[in-house]
């Protein structure tokens, strides 16, 4: 009985079908379910509520659920699409779209990295003064200003990007090429039809 | 004995022509079929009891693979889920040239399918049955065949069930060895240090699984490898006999001969492999050391692959705003998978020297402790030493026209004392190049504060 109520929590709250959000993805829908393995492992790891709390998502980030984390805020705001303080499955799914190795680079261009970079600056490890940090980001955006009108559009952003493989860095995860290896347990639980495949 | 489910090699269907028959059955192969709408399903290439194997092609890439094809029922009624899921994890961590790869895995309510790299050469079993192999090819595929099994070995995982049906070529007609379906994590070793369950090919079994004693996997593992060798060369296996309780009594004893035509030092050197007794048994590190395998050997490095400096092109570059921010540990999803199965260890330290001088006096301390050095354009260098335990990239960055960032990564090995060549010899001749300032504090900026704590501290780097 407990088992069949907690199947249902998990098919209810924010629950989306693999093969909807595969079609908006570029995962395929075993790697949706994969996804969904890891999703229940993290949404379960405080609350087991079928939802990715904050604190939830710090403890998988940093093994460490208290300590005040101005980057798991960040990233957090990143997948909380719709804003209501938690993450849901679809929303966990098209957030990590954009960190997939296939993914188009003008949608990880689309991701706010701009807005982020002084902010993410003056959060890093290296606690650098702010005439270093200032200075650092005006070099950055001179070089990528190549027309010198002091604003960046899209097809500076997208040649600038193409020219530092450090910032495609940032917004590619490698391990969700494998994700399928990671997190196998949807091969025996697997709903895809055979038609569907 | 359990069942192989992710690499058995499979007979392949053909006509009198010799030309591979069309699939039937489990997946319709015309070109307008595709799995998943990620791969063209092809020809039939072979099937067994639990599984058939497909020619596949990325529809991305256009690179060809080979789908298995497993019904989940009969994964269901062997009582295998388990089993399946345990060599998915281990097929994961394989990453080598001379292992065929497991490259995903995907899933409908009736099937399961492993998407493994194709190796177009097919069995090396085919070619020695066509007639044995000389001494210097037998050679060349034994030291394939130790790359592999010493990478295994160094990742905890034993094979235990080496043959060379197990053993495919690719299209350079290099070894590559597939079927990890009986293979042993060193998670399942009990108390006294060995594994305990009866597995493995008859003729190709080590004398101490046949005793039902307790054993050592890699000690089997290197017994299979001498029974390979021997066949490779001879063309016909070294104990043999219709009768299975003739055939074991003569691996118990180690009963072989080797034919005529066998080089003194082969005929040595196999005895040192098929020595019944696993604790004098020849061992992977020692192999390297033999005057027979030694011949025409490139060092086999069991730990260093996929740690490479990436050539990111322009090195005079000053690093700009998204390069420092990449090098903050915080800026790291990898937290949300499972923690990865390769990692390094390194350090991040400020230099006044130029890029020049640092990989100057890095490779001058290097080659006094006796590690090969290679030099990466003039982006860093790569240190290499105790056959592969240790491997060090030095990364030298521009900062500013004044500073350089010089990035230090290094394997961290279980064996081999590598954190010790690091810590002890050679960290301490580079402090010459250290940056600080007059209180031997690191300062950038006005403020200057947090710099030395990022710089002299260990982080972690994930690949």
């Amino acid at each position: 009985m407990g088992c069949f109520t907690s199947k249902n929590i998990w098919r209810t709250q924010g629950y989306e079908e693999p093969r909807v959000l595969a079609a908006e993805t570029p995962f395929t829908v075993s790697e949706v379910e994969a996804l969904y393995e890891l999703f229940k492992k993290l949404s379960s790891s405080i609350i087991d509520d079928g939802l990715i709390h904050k604190e939830e998502l710090q403890l998988a980030l940093f093994r460490n659920r208290n300590k005040e984390n101005l980057f798991a805020d960040r990233i957090f705001d990143l997948f909380d699409l719709k804003r209501n303080g938690v993450i849901e499955f679809g929303e966990f799914v098209r957030s990590l779209s954009i960190f997939h190795p296939n993914a188009p680079i003008t949608d990880k261009i689309a991701c706010k990295l701009k807005e982020m970079v002084l902010a993410l600056l003056h959060e890093s490890d290296l606690i650098l003064s702010d005439d270093v940090v200032e200075m650092i980001v005006d070099k950055t955006f001179k070089e990528a200003d190549t027309k010198g009108d002091g604003r960046i559009d899209q097809e500076e952003w997208k040649d600038f990007v193409l020219k530092n493989p450090s910032l495609i860095k940032n917004m590619t995860l490698p391990y969700l090429k494998d994700i399928t290896l990671a997190f196998p347990s949807f091969v025996v639980s697997s709903e895809v039809e055979d038609s569907e495949m | 004995m359990r069942r192989n489910i992710i690499g058995g090699v499979m007979p392949v269907i053909e006509d009198e022509s010799g030309n591979v028959l069309p699939s039937a059955g489990d997946i319709p192969a015309d070109s307008e079929k595709t799995l998943f709408g990620k791969y063209e399903v092809g020809k039939l290439l072979g099937y067994g009891a639990f599984a058939k194997v497909y020619h596949g092609r990325d529809v991305r890439t256009g690179q060809s693979v080979a789908i298995k094809s497993v019904s989940k029922q009969k994964v269901l009624k062997g009582g295998l889920t388990a089993h399946v899921k345990r060599e998915i994890s281990i097929m994961r961590r394989m990453r080598h040239q001379h292992i065929v790869r497991l490259l995903e895995v995907m899933a409908t309510k009736t099937k399961i399918y492993f998407v493994l790299e194709f190796a177009k050469g097919g069995e090396l079993f085919a070619k020695v049955a066509k007639g044995r192999f000389s001494e210097d090819l037998s050679r060349r595929y034994f030291q394939q065949l130790i790359a592999a099994i010493g990478y295994c070995h160094s990742h905890g995982v034993f094979h235990r069930d080496l043959k060379p049906e197990n053993l495919l070529l690719d299209e350079n007609w290099d070894l590559k060895v597939t079927d990890f379906g009986l293979s042993a994590v060193k998670d399942q070793i009990r108390a006294d240090g060995l594994l305990h369950t009866l597995c493995g090919t008859p003729a190709y079994v080590a004398p101490e699984i046949l005793a039902k004693k307790g054993y050592d996997g890699a000690k089997v593992d290197v017994w299979s490898c001498g029974v390979i060798l021997y066949v490779l060369n001879a063309g016909f296996l070294p104990f043999n006999d219709p009768n299975l309780m003739v055939m074991y009594r003569k691996i118990y004893k180690g009963e072989f001969r080797c034919p005529k035509w066998t080089s003194p030092d082969l005929k040595r050197f196999l005895s040192r492999l098929l020595d019944t007794n696993p604790d004098t048994r020849i061992t992977v590190d020692e192999m390297v050391n033999d005057p027979w395998f030694k011949k025409g050997y490139k060092e086999i490095k069991f730990h260093s692959e996929d740690f490479e400096i990436k050539d990111n092109g322009d090195s005079g570059k000053f690093l700009n705003a998204f390069d420092i921010i990449s090098f903050s540990s915080g800026i790291d999803l990898s937290g949300l998978f499972n923690q990865p199965e390769v990692s390094a260890v390194g350090e991040r330290f400020l230099s006044a020297e130029s890029p020049e001088r640092v990989i100057g006096k890095v490779e001058e301390v290097a080659k006094a402790e006796g590690l090969t050095v290679t030099r990466k354009k003039d982006l860093g260098v790569k240190l290499e030493g105790q056959n592969g335990h240790f491997v060090a990239l030095v990364e030298v960055h521009r900062l500013t026209e004044k500073l350089v960032v010089v990035e230090v990564k290094r394997r961290e090995s279980e064996a081999g004392p590598s954190r010790e060549i690091w810590k002890d010899k050679l960290r301490p001749q580079l402090s010459s190049i250290v940056f600080t300032n007059r209180n031997g504090k690191l300062r950038v900026g006005k403020k200057g504060s947090g710099l030395s704590a990022f710089f002299l501290r260990p982080i972690i780097f994930h690949y």
